[in-house]
């Protein structure tokens, strides 16, 4: 990977802004955070703001001697670490802060949460060989991330990991399948499913925040494509209706009546003991609710029926084979296969883990050997804070090996990726604003 | 059916050269160039520069999983560079309507259809109609015949495309995406096609 200096981010900016040469950027940041403060918000001159001040301050970087000698990569980082200091300090200021942002918010988040209710695949046009619902987890857990982060770059970066696991899959399958390589075809609807799944928190302005504050000259290339799909879901998401989902109205409304009912039938149940006899309509369609059966067989039950069934079937091989690595030697496989076999692995967890508890089994296990056990930690670790997510900014070790494991899969996938290492361990500092900026507070404030 | 479907190289660079505000140019001699791909779905649109990326190896493009993003810079003879930035979109039907959020600020345009439906064809001038009214002003239109390998199966004669890219000023070519035919004559004679800002002119450019 790169040069170690290069991993530095806001802690290495705000080192160099300690420097007795830097008073003068200090000065002009802390002017121009304070200059908000005194302003009602307009996002149109805001952002205008924002940006150009960022521009200036790169030019001016550039010249000044605290960067004399370093590298296009090492002032990219300065503009990164003053883009995430100056928008962490300004996000409660221009985040979602006009009433007619935070109804669009709400409005959308409210559509989603219905129409997942009921949406199908097909409905989106997602060919089956590309039909992974277990795996999107994957991504969907991406994209409800986003408001763990204040920078505008952090939260592009949520959005292009789960662009990223999604690729992932589709090529996966594409490969399994000998479809032809996933294009936009596969990969926009694919998306919208996701995006609809996940349902992240303030959609809406969690873009146009990214739209607005984002450096850019850095929204460019690979970022400036898929953000712009991200774009393309909240407008296709708003827009759903029966002709854009293939179902006749009545079908739609009547969907859309029940995932309402649904809905709230859920939020007056939690309360109250779950009773199946009160909630008249669909009752099957419940994901939080399955129907409750003494009849449910165990999992080792399952696992014996099915290898009882597997042993008398003359087909079975055929199966196996469409798991590639399982006749694999030790020393048939390349460091190239590491990439694919850990995605398989993921989804294999996933699946597992998902039908597991799917079947009310409270401890899943599978037969793994001590090293492994951590990783099936982090796997149901990842999955219960799926419910406390949004109350915790700060989700500790299974974040940090989302990241490396998000990393080694890709490679240099997106141009702003290396940053993401970089700052990780930033990250989850910045938005609480503790040590390293309250130690630069004394200097930059 | 279009294209083989092995892996794409792995191998991977660092994306290189001066990060320039949004837009097309990085300068007279290099040209960044944002290039929309139209058309309907399962006309080949992905393999046409899967073929296209994958045909010309070049160390320093990024190969990314998936086709729906991909860049790849080819030189001229005039010893100029194009870097193309090529975006794919969703050709569903239920799709159409957010296609302005892809084409909007793009240099080129190619739109694609089979050559063996009749239906795609129609998207297709469809798509030019649009490109016509809400594109950027001076956008590079290409009309592509791709599947041009499948003659037996043709139903849309050359003739046709032909007749119907020159009444509309674009470009028109037929590839196959499946044997390579055409496929980087068609991206060459679009570099040829793109305007050239003048030589002297590069202020717009961040500084090195």
């Amino acid at each position: 990977m790169e040069n170690a200096d290069v991993f530095t981010g806001l802690h290495e900016f705000l080192e160099r802004m300690r420097q007795p040469s830097a008073s003068d950027f200090v000065k002009s940041i802390k002017s121009f955070i304070v200059s908000f403060t005194n302003n009602s918000p307009d996002p149109e001159r805001d952002s205008a703001a924002v940006q150009n001040f960022f521009a200036q301050m790169e030019v001016d970087f550039r010249v000044h001697p605290l960067w004399a000698g370093c590298s296009e990569e090492e002032l990219d980082s300065a503009g990164e670490g003053l883009e995430k200091y100056v928008m962490t300090k300004l996000f409660t200021r221009v985040f979602a802060s006009l009433p007619d942002d935070v109804k669009l918010d709400n409005i959308l988040h409210e559509k989603m949460a219905l129409v997942q209710q009921f949406i199908r695949p097909e409905n989106l046009d997602i060919q089956a060989p590309f039909q992974n619902e277990t795996s999107w987890l994957l991504a969907q857990k991406e994209l409800q991330k986003i408001n763990m982060y204040k920078a505008p770059r952090d939260k592009l970066v949520c959005i292009l990991n789960c662009c990223k696991v999604i690729n992932n899959l589709l090529l996966n399958a594409s490969i399994a399948s000998n479809e032809n390589p996933p294009g936009a075809d596969e990969f926009l609807p694919v998306l919208i499913y996701v995006t609809l799944k996940a349902n992240p928190p303030q959609l809406h302005s969690n873009l146009l925040y990214i739209q607005r504050y984002r450096r850019q000259s850095r929204l460019v290339a690979e970022a400036a494509y898929f953000f712009t799909n991200m774009l393309s879901v909240e407008s296709f998401i708003s827009n759903i209706d029966a002709k854009a989902l293939s179902m006749d109205e009545t079908e739609f409304e009547k969907n859309m009546e029940s995932a309402r009912a649904i809905l709230s039938g859920l939020s007056t149940d939690l309360n109250s003991q779950p009773n199946q006899s009160d909630q008249p309509v669909n009752i099957n369609k419940e994901p939080t609710a399955p129907p409750k059966s003494s009849k449910v067989p165990s999992l080792s039950d399952l696992e014996d029926k099915g290898a009882a069934l597997l042993v008398n079937d003359k087909q079975a091989s055929q199966v196996f084979r469409q798991y590639p690595y399982l006749f694999a030697h030790v020393g048939d496989l390349t460091v190239n296969d590491v990439e694919d076999l850990l995605n398989n692995y993921k989804q294999l967890v996933f699946k597992y883990v998902c039908l597991s508890k799917g079947l009310g089994d409270s401890a899943p296990s599978l037969p793994l050997k001590s090293s492994e056990t951590q990783d099936r930690q982090h796997a149901e670790t990842a999955k219960q804070q799926d419910h406390t997510r949004a109350a915790e900014p700060n989700d500790g070790p299974s974040k940090d090996t989302d990241r490396k494991d998000d990393g080694s899969n890709t490679g240099s996938l997106f141009e702003v990726e290396s940053l993401e290492s970089k700052l990780s361990e930033d990250q989850t500092v910045a938005p609480q604003d503790s040590k390293h900026e309250e130690s630069s507070q004394s200097q930059l404030s | 059916m279009g294209c083989s479907s092995s892996l794409p190289d792995r191998g991977s660079g660092r994306l290189v050269g001066p990060n320039v505000e949004n837009g097309g140019a990085a300068d007279a001699k290099n040209l960044r160039v944002k290039l929309v791909l139209l058309g309907d779905s399962g006309v080949g649109k992905s393999c046409i520069v899967l073929r296209f990326v994958r045909g010309q190896f070049d160390p320093t493009s990024k190969v990314t999983v998936g086709a729906s993003f991909l860049s790849q810079t080819i030189a001229l003879q005039d010893s100029t560079t194009v870097k193309f930035e090529i975006w794919d979109t969703a050709g569903q039907e239920r799709y159409a309507a957010l296609a302005p959020l892809y084409y909007r600020g793009a240099a080129v345009a190619v739109i694609v259809y089979d050559i063996t439906s009749p239906e795609s064809f129609n998207k297709a001038q469809y798509w030019v109609k649009e490109l016509q009214k809400h594109g950027t002003p001076d956008i590079v239109l290409a009309l592509v015949g791709n599947k041009a390998d499948l003659h037996e199966k043709r139903e849309v004669s050359v003739q046709d495309g032909m007749g119907y890219a020159e009444k509309n000023g674009m470009f028109f070519i037929e590839t196959s995406a499946k044997t390579a035919d055409n496929i980087n004559l068609l991206f060459e004679e679009i570099a040829k096609r793109l305007p050239r800002p003048a030589l002297s002119s590069s202020s717009s450019i961040q500084n090195p």
